[in-house]
């Protein structure tokens, strides 16, 4: 993080807290935190998933289902043989039990007492299964919820990843471009080549002290694409043919070394001087030009 | 001048927060003024069980009146009462129940204090969530002085506090933060006097970071965290950052934790836990490390924060924290982090940026300097009780309800009130005057340093409060146009 552009003493840490933001994401994509995960999750969901797959408003359906399912509140009740005949005063449950066989005179209570005490052990296991549900469906909850948070999660994370690789792709698309155009300027030379360089600022002055001509740069590696190009240009002018300066009504490729030059070319020229004499020695194998 | 110094444990041994700051005070208050400290028996701020003799006695030259503790703190108890009080509907009667739960419950200190205020100029009362800080307060009103040391906990929202920050006759802040809290929760008349004060440090003026290397054999670069090792304090989650710089291979940096430990230590070359230190070992650790971090979630002021400003060190702390957060800006003293990446890259930009830490550390000594020297504190004190004894009662506390009103359930959850409190660091002075007026200078000190929390960041461009703080980071922001690479 050295990258950080403070210059002043009077450091602004909301500036370099700004910084630190933009490098992460620059570096990472967006760093969510848990509650920003979780708003995205019920809120925006659909941004973020595949909307063929899941509904955004999907917790929002469990819960309003799941409200619906609530237990039954209503107290459940126990009918056995004597409840219809019941009461908390004495003489009228005696009364009642002394006209039983007159009641039946009229109808047969027994199937009555019987579907009624089978509803109520029916409400009862209604109850404990709805209890039973209710847990399941907490748990269904629990898990719908915590896949929907991590689905999300994942979403994130998949476009960080994604954007990482572009990232990466471009730098590394950047990084091939660099090394061919490194590869291009790549000078190969023989030992005796670099004994001449090595030479020649012994040798060099002589030829160098015509006035009116600066010094050639010492740094031989240090001439630009152009200037090479050129004398790639000049040398297969001498092998295959005239030279471009030649066929404009110019010297022979010997004189070069004699003529004054344009000054961007001086150095060039300077060197073929300098190497004029080693004219028959093989030229160094340039690579392909790229 | 006589004062009177309120607190819920006190001595030599005890490095609560609370009870730190309440001795420093008083020892330097002693300098200018007869000081009782009024304290309870009990070291133990769980159980509140007597552990020391009442009676008197003196502490580093202050006269200490100790007075036993009626009942020690029933955790289940206490726990049954703040489910109550924090999560659902209450009633008054609910919340000073959970008052009585939380303790200390010493009615004997509050009925010394009721019968012998009067010998006193001032009372300093302090921690306001505590039964002597409120029994107090409503005892001798008309003495009282509040040090709140308020956090951003569910506590701050019970309605029982509001007319005790009301009725008191001055209030001694910690920060704007805490300031800012109270006067929205309380709705603090804006005449009422108050400053934000702090407390100072007693740092060596020299230190010697080799010889703690040598004496725990630290030889690579070290951050420090000192304090208790608490999942309370945000330990857990340092942890778990600092786990991901490492296995980031992010930095070169060592986790060295200084404290007491409440929770499990992951097992790493690069964390070392050295225990509970003396303040020499301490000093010199923070004056070695390169930075000291503090994860804690609430805080109302980090002394060893102000100690590492002390030190030159810079600090990263939790951007959670509204206070700590606050004092970074303030001091430009310190990052702060809001999750497991910008703690990585905050942590690598203070490792590897010298000079960006070494004008952090720089900026903070002098923060420290200008605010929070013992100087500095003691003038504050001395100009709100010059201005107390010249000024006359000008409010009277408001009466507890009575007994059916007591008992009806109004009382929203108090987790309720304190989510709907304005959040966020307070960066620019507060528009009301009447703090200003507070922390003015008097003639005496117009020469001395500026109030420390008036510092505006920039002219007029931020609120009292960064509503945003939580605003969405994929809205961006401002981008690093001035980045040189």
């Amino acid at each position: 993080m050295s990258d950080f552009n403070v210059r002043s003493d009077s450091v602004n840490v909301e500036h370099i807290m700004e910084q630190v933001r933009s490098r992460i994401r620059e570096k990472r994509g967006i760093d969510y935190t848990e509650d920003q995960i979780r708003e995205m999750a019920t809120v925006k969901l659909e941004k973020f998933l595949d909307s063929r797959a899941v509904r955004s408003d999907l917790l929002e359906e469990f819960r309003r289902a799941h409200g619906t399912l609530q237990p039954t509140k209503f107290p459940n009740y126990s009918f056995e043989e004597q409840t219809l005949f019941e009461s908390t005063r004495a003489p009228v449950r005696w009364i009642r039990r002394l006209l039983l066989p007159v009641l039946k005179l009229f109808f047969n209570p027994n199937p009555l007492i019987r579907a009624l005490h089978t509803q109520s052990t029916l409400n009862t296991m209604n109850r404990e299964r709805d209890v039973a549900r209710h847990g399941i469906d907490q748990l269904h909850y629990e898990l719908l919820h915590n896949l929907v948070v991590e689905t999300t999660r994942m979403g994130i994370d998949l476009r960080n990843l994604q954007m990482r690789v572009e990232s990466l792709a471009s730098r590394l698309e950047f990084n091939e471009r660099r090394a061919r155009a490194l590869e291009s300027v790549v000078v190969y030379r023989p030992p005796s080549e670099t004994a001449d360089t090595e030479l020649a600022p012994e040798v060099s002055p002589a030829a160098d002290a015509t006035p009116g001509r600066p010094l050639e740069s010492p740094g031989r590696l240090e001439e630009g694409p152009g200037q090479r190009s050129r004398r790639r240009r000049r040398r297969r002018g001498r092998r295959g043919g005239p030279s471009a300066a030649a066929i404009m009504g110019g010297h022979a490729p010997q004189g070069d070394a004699a003529q004054p030059t344009a000054p961007s070319e001086q150095g060039a020229s300077t060197r073929e001087g300098s190497t004029a004499p080693a004219e028959t020695t093989p030229q160094p194998p340039f690579p392909p030009e790229q | 001048m006589k004062l009177a110094v309120v607190v819920q444990r006190y001595g030599p041994s005890i490095n609560g927060g609370a009870e730190l700051h309440a001795r420093y005070v008083a020892e330097r208050l002693a300098r200018h003024a007869e000081v009782d400290v009024l304290t309870t028996c009990a070291t133990d701020y769980v159980t509140w069980q007597d552990t020391l003799e009442p009676g008197v006695e003196q502490v580093n030259g202050v006269n200490v009146r100790r007075f036993r503790v009626g009942r020690e703190r029933s955790p289940d108890e206490f726990s049954r009462c703040s489910e109550r009080v924090f999560r659902q509907t209450h009633s008054v009667a609910d919340e000073l129940a959970w008052l009585d739960a939380e303790g200390p419950t010493s009615p004997a200190l509050v009925r010394y204090l009721a019968r012998r205020s009067r010998e006193y100029d001032h009372c300093v009362l302090f921690s306001y969530r505590y039964y002597h800080a409120y029994h107090g307060a409503r005892a001798a009103p008309e003495k009282a002085v509040l040090v709140p040391t308020a956090e951003r906990d569910p506590a701050i929202g019970l309605s029982i506090f509001g007319p005790i920050f009301r009725g008191v006759r001055a209030i001694m802040f910690n920060s704007p933060e805490e300031r800012a809290m109270i006067r929205a929760v309380a709705g603090i008349a804006d005449d009422q006097p108050s400053v934000v004060v702090g407390v100072g440090s007693e740092v060596p003026a020299v230190t010697d970071p080799e010889r703690f290397r040598r004496k725990f054999g630290l030889h690579e670069p070290f951050a420090v965290y000192v304090g208790r090792v608490d999942a309370n304090k945000g330990c857990g989650e340092l942890f778990d950052f600092f786990g991901s710089y490492l296995r980031e291979g992010a930095g070169a940096l060592t986790l060295v934790l200084i404290g007491q430990s409440v929770l499990d230590i992951p097992a790493h070359p690069r964390i070392r836990h050295l225990g509970f230190l003396d303040d020499r070992d301490k000093f010199d650790a923070i004056a070695g490390a390169e930075l000291l971090i503090m994860p804690s979630y609430f805080e109302s002021l980090s002394m060893v924060a102000l100690e590492a400003w002390a030190l030159g060190r810079p600090v990263l702390a939790n951007g959670r924290c509204d206070v700590l957060k606050g004092q970074c800006i303030r001091s430009s003293a310190g990052l702060y982090y809001d999750g497991r990446l910008e703690f990585i890259e905050t942590l690598r930009a203070l490792e590897r940026n010298r000079w960006l830490a070494a004008t952090l550390g720089r900026n903070g000594r002098q923060f420290f300097r200008e605010h929070y020297t013992w100087s500095v504190i003691e003038r504050k004190y001395l100009e709100m009780f010059d201005r107390l004894s010249r000024a006359p009662v000008a409010r009277v506390m408001e009466r507890t309800a009575g007994w059916f009103e007591r008992r009806r359930p109004i009382c929203p959850p108090s987790s309720e009130v304190v989510a709907s409190l304005p959040a966020g660091p307070s960066i620019a002075p507060p528009a009301s005057p009447p703090d200003a007026r507070a922390t003015e200078p008097s003639p005496r000190s117009a020469s001395g340093p500026p109030d420390p929390h008036s510092v505006s960041r920039s002219a007029g461009g931020h609120s009292r409060f960064r509503r945003g703080q939580h605003r969405s980071r994929r809205g961006g922001g401002s981008s690093a146009s001035t980045r040189t690479q």
